[in-house]
């Protein structure tokens, strides 16, 4: 699978990933998808989370060599 | 291996699942931290964390030659223990779990953990409390100048996060650039770790067992210390998370956990305090309430700003990440020099019914002053469950 639009949030910790995600999927066209990295495990947690109350769609989640990559569809 | 021994190493491996493969909800991180909470009290105090840090940073500068406070080396007063401890136990979880990271951020991370750090030393002084000493433990002994102190961290958190949002949109280069990650148990690798975390778990009981000959406060402080850490990372608990949601995402999930955990406390310092076994002003800090305020603003701005209070930081410090390493020495730093040089000016300078220690079942009697506390906190309830349906204070 491959995003639209890619977000580096590798390094960070709470709550750079998910206040730089928001940011992004607004920036983003309905319908296309970002393409985030990260490395908290918070993050496994939070992005789920915040796309289920967003109701924006979480599409996968990929284990990495280093840490994940979530696959998110803007929706509205 | 036979059937019955292949069974009974996959009813081991489901054990360990229960425990290492997924967060466990932070309410149950409340709950387990509040009992370790009322086992502190049993053994000597309820938990604080900024003491701790502090005390590390007294010894720091009275090694370079200061002339800081002297609570004892770092290895026998129980709160500096205790944040070693923690620190400790939450590299174990991570370690368990294979979650730990060597996690470098970029530049402008680091400079926010510092000056997040910074910041909450100067609070935590200034205020006489963090959100653990002056708010997990504060409500439950029942001070009012908790209370205030935890109005000055909404205060602050508050702030920060329009400042957080401010730098996101205005300035996001400060939280990009290159970041490092090493040692990480990424796809396939890793499986040293749990293997190491073992370890760890079995030096920290051979440390606490050593204290039995001499001092049965730190043979008990020791592993409690291990133990809120192992919860603390495994259940992911935040109380900047808890204070912070409800003007971020809106979930009211940390706080209804930092409330869980303040209730069983509260039941076990209550009948501490109400029997006689422990005295009543314990955790009642001379901070009502112009320092509670005051110090509570200052330290709630920080702790948001560096992504975890005292013992947030401590316990992501343990998971890995550097930016919660520059947080804690930003905190050693301003510490000890705020209690010598800040301190004692603020305090001369107010007048004593600004600087009170506030019990508050002294005026009106155990049963009113539980019961008020527990009104705050159902309309603290109420406030988070409605800002989440409606979002009214919610930044998206």
């Amino acid at each position: 699978m491959q995003g639209d639009v890619i977000l580096d949030c590798k390094g960070l910790s709470c709550p750079m990933p998910i206040l730089k995600l928001a940011m992004a999927i607004k920036k983003l066209e309905v319908g296309k998808v970002l393409e985030m990295y990260g490395t908290d495990p918070g993050s496994k947690d939070d992005v789920p989370a915040w796309c289920g109350k967003t109701g924006n769609s979480l599409l996968e989640v990929v284990d990495t060599e280093d840490g994940f990559t979530f696959f998110i569809r803007r929706e509205k | 291996m036979s059937e019955s021994g292949a069974k009974n190493k996959g009813s081991l491996r489901e054990l360990y699942d229960v425990f290492f493969s997924k967060s466990w909800p932070m309410w149950v991180g409340g709950i387990l931290l509040g009992v370790g909470n009322i086992c502190l009290f049993i053994v000597l105090k309820p938990w604080g964390a900024s003491g701790g840090v502090k005390n590390w940073g007294d010894n720091l500068f009275n090694l370079m030659g200061g002339d800081f406070a002297n609570m004892g080396a770092v290895n026998l007063f129980p709160y500096s223990v205790l944040c070693i401890m923690l620190l400790l136990g939450a590299f174990a979880g991570a370690l368990f779990s294979k979650q730990f990271a060597l996690r470098f951020p970029p530049i402008g991370e680091l400079f926010k953990g510092l000056i997040g750090g910074l910041l909450m030393g100067l609070g935590a002084v200034v205020g006489v409390s963090c959100t653990i000493g002056g708010f997990f433990s504060g409500w439950p002994a029942l001070s009012l100048g908790a209370v205030v102190f935890t109005g000055g961290l909404v205060v602050g958190t508050w702030l920060a996060v329009k400042y957080l949002l401010f730098e996101v949109n205005k300035f996001p280069k400060l939280s990009s650039g290159k970041t490092y990650s090493i040692l990480d148990a990424g796809k396939g690798k890793g499986s040293w770790q749990p293997i190491l975390g073992f370890v760890v778990v079995i030096i920290g009981m051979i440390v606490a067992f050593r204290y039995t000959g001499t001092s049965s406060v730190l043979a008990w402080f020791a592993p409690i210390g291990l133990y809120l850490g192992l919860v603390c990372q495994r259940s992911r608990f935040c109380v900047v998370r808890a204070l912070r949601e409800p003007f971020m995402s809106g979930s009211s999930k940390p706080a209804l956990a930092v409330m869980a955990g303040i209730l069983v406390s509260m039941f076990g310092f209550v009948v501490l305090k109400f029997m006689g076994v422990r005295g009543e002003m314990i955790w009642v800090w001379p901070h009502f309430w112009v320092p509670a305020i005051i110090g509570g603003t200052i330290f709630g701005f920080g702790m948001t700003i560096a992504g975890g209070c005292t013992v947030g930081s401590l316990w992501r410090a343990g998971e890995g990440h550097i930016k919660l390493w520059a947080s804690i020495i930003g905190m050693m730093v301003a510490m000890p020099f705020t209690a010598k040089f800040i301190k004692p000016a603020f305090f001369d300078a107010l007048p004593d019914s600004m600087k009170q220690m506030f019990f508050l079942p002294e005026k009106i009697g155990y049963g009113p002053a539980v019961g008020v506390f527990l009104a705050i906190m159902l309309l603290w309830y109420l406030f988070v469950k409605w800002n989440e349906r409606t979002g009214k204070f919610s930044a998206y």
